[in-house]
């Protein structure tokens, strides 16, 4: 589903975030990247849907090779839904439009056919009743299952996540989890980036740990938990379970 | 001083045998307000495009929107009134020059595109604060659903901002209607102008500037009234000054 190879992004011509990253996410797969903060995790997953360009290698979603000038980035990245670490919902749009604005301004679909989406996935993440609020109005958690929400209203063929829990509160990280687990239970391809330990080994199959713009280590759950090989991801896997 | 009051001169008949000193001064209390809305909406439009472009990722936009309001906001309006007046006929082909100065109401054309640009240079470095106000992730937000950049600007961006930017554009709307009195100078007609034909035909300077003042103060107290109300109308629940 989404392929990375070789990708090399700088900032400016002297930072180099990104250093030869390949690696891929199979349909229906659950990718999670970790790492220290400064790693280019978020650089990598922002380079999957072009919000931040990429100057070596190449990455296909779909068989779509997103570097590739000729290939329509609007209408690929409205099949790729984003959920980020400070949700981003629109502050002056009801929670309803929020969801409605894209599936009509870019999918083309009718209004009543967005409603009726809108509040179908709005129950799914049991935020029905907050339909007709304003984002400002809802809690941190509930935001950020909007935020969800949001996304899933395209109908993506996968779905990227930005620390979807970094800026929560700790009472409300599990509220999102949860969706986030849910949705991967429900077969959704999704690549995480992410701190939650608990998350990766609830639904990953893979986990991709990045230091320095590099991708230091890309196993399956079970060995990188159990025999990281690497004495970077045993050193920052030390750091972030000793607690 | 010697100085004889004589606050009943507003209804004495005026030598220009359009009615009272009164009616004069209303006339010109008419073409001040038609000039100041012309130039407002000139402003607004032009400054709210100039400013997008400052905002833009292309340098070309860049650039032309940095010419363009050091050019129109380092140059006083007094002289930006008297190149278009009387510079630039000479300056275009004879034909196209006779035309202009032919032109019935130039005063009012020119000083309504005079000041609405000279005006716009303001409104897009409010527009282009307001914009870059925002958080980063709105406009990433935004384009991960697929929104095109001129949606992203006029569904995402540009609602937020000019809430945000709406204090200063009043008081930018309040220049708008003073800085029309300087068109004076190029035979507009409109209130300050009024006021001093009122001046010398009656040599009742007090009474003739005391009356403009009031009336520049009402229309201005108008629009800060109005403006109050359409801040309260759009303001977003919970966010900013919403309630």
């Amino acid at each position: 589903m989404i392929e990375i190879s070789h990708v090399d992004k700088w900032y400016g011509t002297t930072f180099q975030a990104l250093k030869d990253c390949t690696t891929s996410v199979a349909k229906g797969e659950v990718v999670v990247v970790c790492g220290p903060s400064g790693s280019g995790k978020s650089t990598l997953i922002k380079c999957v849907n072009v919000l931040e360009p990429f100057q070596k290698g190449t990455i296909t979603v779909d068989g779509v090779s997103v570097g590739d000038p000729r290939t329509n980035l609007p209408k690929l990245r409205a099949r790729v839904g984003m959920v980020f670490q400070h949700f981003e919902l629109f502050p002056h749009l009801r929670i309803i439009d929020n969801l409605c604005l894209a599936q009509e301004k870019v999918l083309g679909r009718p209004h009543a056919d967005a409603i009726a989406k809108a509040s179908k996935l709005l129950d799914r993440v049991g935020l029905k009743d907050h339909a007709e609020k304003y984002p400002a109005q809802l809690s941190g958690g509930q935001q950020q299952r909007v935020a969800i929400a949001r996304a899933l209203a395209m109908d993506p063929i996968a779905m990227l996540f930005d620390e979807p829990t970094s800026a929560l509160d700790p009472e409300m990280i599990s509220e999102v989890l949860d969706v986030m687990v849910d949705l991967a239970r429900d077969g959704m391809t999704m690549m995480v980036v992410t701190h939650e330990m608990g998350f990766a080994s609830k639904v990953a199959n893979r986990v991709i740990f990045m230091d320095q713009g590099e991708v230091v280590e890309d196993a399956i759950k079970t060995d990188f938990f159990d025999k990281p090989r690497s004495e970077r991801a045993q050193k920052f896997l030390s750091k972030i379970l000793s607690h | 001083m010697n100085y004889h009051w004589n606050w009943h001169i507003f209804f004495e008949p005026s030598p220009n045998g359009t009615g009272t000193y009164l009616d004069m001064l209303l006339s010109g209390l008419m073409v001040t307000i038609v000039t100041s809305l012309a130039a407002w909406v000139i402003a607004l439009a032009t400054g709210a495009i100039v400013g997008v472009m400052r905002t833009l990722p292309s340098k070309v936009a860049n650039f032309f929107g940095f010419c363009y309001v050091e050019f129109f906001r380092n140059m006083p309006l007094l002289v930006q009134l008297f190149l278009w007046f009387f510079v630039l006929p000479e300056l275009l082909p004879h034909a196209w020059g006779l035309w202009l100065k032919q032109l019935p109401n130039a005063p009012f054309y020119t000083a309504a595109i005079g000041t609405g640009l000279f005006m716009s240079a303001r409104v897009a470095e409010q527009t282009r604060a307001g914009i870059n106000s925002l958080p980063r992730g709105q406009k990433m937000a935004a384009t991960a659903l697929g929104l095109r950049t001129a949606q992203v600007y006029r569904y995402v961006l540009l609602p937020i901002s000019f809430r945000i930017i709406l204090p200063p554009l009043t008081s930018e709307f309040l220049s708008t209607i003073k800085n029309t009195s300087v068109a004076l100078t190029i035979g507009l007609i409109e209130l300050t102008a009024e006021a001093r034909a009122m001046q010398e035909f009656s040599f009742q300077v007090f009474e003739a500037f005391t009356a403009a003042t009031v009336l520049y103060l009402l229309i201005n107290i108008v629009v800060v009234i109005a403006m109050h109300f359409v801040e309260r109308r759009v303001a977003i629940p919970g966010y900013i000054s919403g309630k």
